[in-house]
């Protein structure tokens, strides 16, 4: 398979790789970043077909656009987790975490891609990708054949990215859980808190809270990486 | 230059400011180039246009805009645009000398007779020049000598969601970019820390008009959709997942970010796409709005003569009177483009209980907001707007002799709009309407006019700043508008105004 990475020689020879010097590396569409997402972290719902589905939404959000006439009511359970092509979607206005979507306005022939800070807003915090972190975490944790904090973050990283982490990534990824770790350990409500985001059973013993909390903590950046949301 | 060169140059040049400045992705230069960098550029260059910013085609008079979309359509014949002769005239038929067969819209196509309703309530001189305003709108009045009447606006559009999207995107039809989408585009950020293009919207507290505000009034249509308006929301986090998930608290999400910053390095050192270094900025300028948002929609630093300036509905979240106050708080912070939409304006049949509220709610907020940025020093550089999409009609619709049941209907052949600061003449009347406020009389500014005139005091040419979409290049006045040079403060008819 051809490569997507940017060879210097590559660049004097075809810049805008007009001639497809490199394969093409792009950002996925919103939907698919969300059905990566939800795989990566074991949640997704596979079930094809049937009526549309409704995932989070900060609350109000459609109601002060429907001038209070539609209220959004959030789907529950594996609902939550369907692919994302199964989502509710008014005339008007695109699901929020749906950027780039096309504005059904005008024929599109191809997806807008931009990259603004509301996007990261949202890989950061909707709630659907919260519970994502805390789910790959719980994965990670509860692998018995993972031994040690080595394995487990490659094991993160690879099931994020499709690839193990090389040394200096590892490094990376070392230290950014103990960043994390240490931070639930001095702030142990905290901890609680995320796993409460995540949607988690939270477990009796405060270490394991710490533990589930801190490689959430690590599950976000990873899903937040460049490569995570790249098509290469 | 042969197109492989210059394809070259083009991806060597967004690579470099993509490592150097805060501005991102390729569209006009303008927004490719931060502001520091245009400085840099203005600095080296010894030719004597230096002094125009990057993204202008000449020196802009003004380098932001507030406008305070009236949704619904304001009465100009109760509020603006005076006319003597209607008192003489009431309840008698609107004759057909005015109206020329000219089509209505079909809530009152079908009325028997067409009876002239005059103002209702009286006008009075405001300001050094003697501006006549309504007596309803005495705040309005109180900034006479700062505002510039444009009393010959004119729209092809009848209907709400048309004449607005005509307004805002210069098409009636949706799918074109947004005025600020427009500027967003061609003059790029002023600001780090904020999106460049933010809208905040409010309406009426008895809620009795029923249009919608569609997210393509500040939609950025075919053009990257970077570009288009951030809805600030009132209640929740102003923008959307601004907050953090519970539990993850600041200081962790800073060190979070920089290990997140690390894997992002290590992948573009390895791959060398540019892009990879965008998202590392934008997952910065990201955390750092989610401080300077609260910062900014949190109005607990304004003293109580400021609050009290704008009317006490300052004090609930989502007034008019609180977006003007933000308003004036993004002007400060550089935002380029800010829209307020409010709701409430459409007195079909509720015109005379309706109207005086509408203009309560709006015309002391409206006219605090000049006044702040006035005296901030603001009001030179900062293009005030106050309008609505369409006017309404000097007859009456439905009974006017029934008290308090009876309207106008939309009216789009003559209204009025009114304008401030950012270069344009104060304490100036512009265009006339005939003797019933029915036909442009003189000085006809069509909507498309408008749009030029708003990009000229920018420092655009409306003619040049253009798009290609499926196989045209497109702007935001179509193939129309003229600038009216009239209207700025060194204007002339001739259009010579530097």
């Amino acid at each position: 398979m051809q490569s997507s990475r940017f060879r210097p020689d590559l660049k004097e020879v075809d810049p805008e790789n007009r001639l497809l010097a490199r394969s093409a590396r792009f950002r996925m569409p919103a939907p698919f970043i969300r059905d990566s997402a939800l795989r990566v972290s074991g949640l997704l719902n596979m079930k094809v077909g049937g009526r549309p589905v409704y995932p989070y939404q900060p609350e109000g959000l459609w109601w002060e656009f429907s001038l209070e006439r539609f209220k959004y009511k959030p789907s529950t359970g594996d609902e939550l987790h369907r692919r994302s092509l199964y989502t509710f979607w008014r005339r008007t206005v695109a699901p929020p975490n749906m950027f780039d979507s096309a504005n059904r306005q005008t024929c599109s022939v191809k997806p807008s891609r931009t990259n603004t800070p509301l996007h990261a807003l949202i890989l950061m915090n909707d709630p659907t990708y919260v519970e994502a972190f805390a789910n790959l975490a719980k994965l990670v944790l509860e692998d018995s054949s993972l031994k040690g904090d080595d394995q487990r973050l490659a094991m993160a990283f690879a099931s994020a990215v499709g690839r193990r982490p090389k040394d200096r990534e590892q490094a990376a990824l070392r230290e950014a859980l103990a960043t994390s770790r240490t931070h639930f350990n001095e702030y142990q409500s905290e901890a609680a808190e995320l796993i409460a985001s995540g949607k988690l059973e939270v477990p009796e013993s405060t270490a394991e809270q710490v533990e589930l909390a801190a490689f959430t903590s690590v599950a976000q950046i990873v899903m937040n990486t460049d490569e995570f949301m790249t098509r290469e | 230059m042969n197109p492989i060169e210059q394809n070259h140059q083009h991806n060597t040049r967004r690579q470099f400011f993509g490592r150097t400045a805060t501005g991102i992705g390729a569209a006009a230069l303008g927004s490719i180039l931060s502001q520091e960098l245009m400085g840099a550029r203005s600095a080296d260059d010894s030719k004597p246009d230096s002094d125009i910013p990057l993204g202008c085609h000449f020196k802009p008079t003004a380098k932001r805009v507030i406008y305070l979309m009236m949704s619904g359509g304001p009465s100009h014949v109760d509020l603006y645009d005076y006319k003597p002769g209607l008192e003489a005239m009431r309840g008698k038929e609107l004759p057909d000398s005015v109206r020329q067969g000219q089509r209505l819209t079909t809530m009152t196509s079908g009325q028997k007779k067409f009876s002239v309703l005059p103002p209702l309530k009286p006008f009075k001189k405001y300001g050094k020049n003697g501006m006549m305003l309504s007596t309803m709108i005495p705040h309005t009045g109180s900034i006479a000598d700062d505002i510039c009447m444009v009393k010959s606006m004119n729209t092809e559009a009848i209907n709400h969601a048309p004449a607005a999207t005509f307004f805002l995107t210069g098409s009636q039809i949706p799918g074109r970019p947004s005025m600020g989408a427009w500027l967003s585009y061609g003059l790029g950020s002023l600001n780090d820390n904020l999106p460049s293009f933010v809208v905040m919207n409010s309406r009426d507290q008895e809620n009795t008009c029923g249009q919608l505000l569609y997210d393509y009034y500040w939609g950025s249509g075919f053009i990257p959709s970077k570009h288009q308006g951030v809805r600030f929301r009132s209640s929740g986090d102003p923008v959307l997942y601004l907050s953090n998930a519970k539990g993850v608290s600041r200081p962790l999400q800073r060190k979070m970010l920089d290990h997140l910053g690390a894997l992002n390095q290590e992948k573009l050192a390895d791959y060398g796409d540019p892009e990879i270094e965008t998202r590392i900025a934008q997952y910065e300028m990201a955390y750092r709005m989610q401080t300077s948002v609260p910062e900014l929609t949190d109005i607990s630093d304004e003293p109580a003569h400021v609050l009290e300036a704008y009317g006490s509905d300052v004090h609930r979240n989502g007034s008019f009177a609180r977006n003007c106050l933000l308003a004036r708080r993004l002007a400060e912070q550089d935002v380029r483009f800010i829209q307020l939409m409010h709701i409430g304006w459409d007195q079909h049949n509720n015109l005379p209980t309706q109207l005086e509220v509408q203009a309560r709610d709006t015309d002391q907020p409206a006219a605090a907001l000049v006044k702040d940025l006035k005296q901030r020093g603001l009001l030179d550089d900062t293009l005030v707007i106050f309008g609505g999409e369409f006017g309404r009609t000097v007859f009456g619709q439905g009974n006017i002799d029934n008290k308090k049941k009876h309207g106008r209907d939309h009216h789009g052949r003559v209204f009025s709009l009114w304008m401030a600061g950012g270069g344009i003449k104060p304490g100036f009347e512009y265009g006339k309407s005939c003797d019933f406020g029915w036909n442009v009389a003189e000085d006809g500014v069509h909507v498309h006019d408008w749009q030029a005139t708003v990009m000229h005091a920018m420092g655009i040419d409306h003619e040049k700043l253009t798009y290609r979409y499926q196989g045209r290049r497109f702007r935001l006045t179509d193939v129309h508008g003229h600038v009216k040079h009239e209207l700025f403060k060194n204007g002339s008819s001739d259009g010579s105004h530097s």
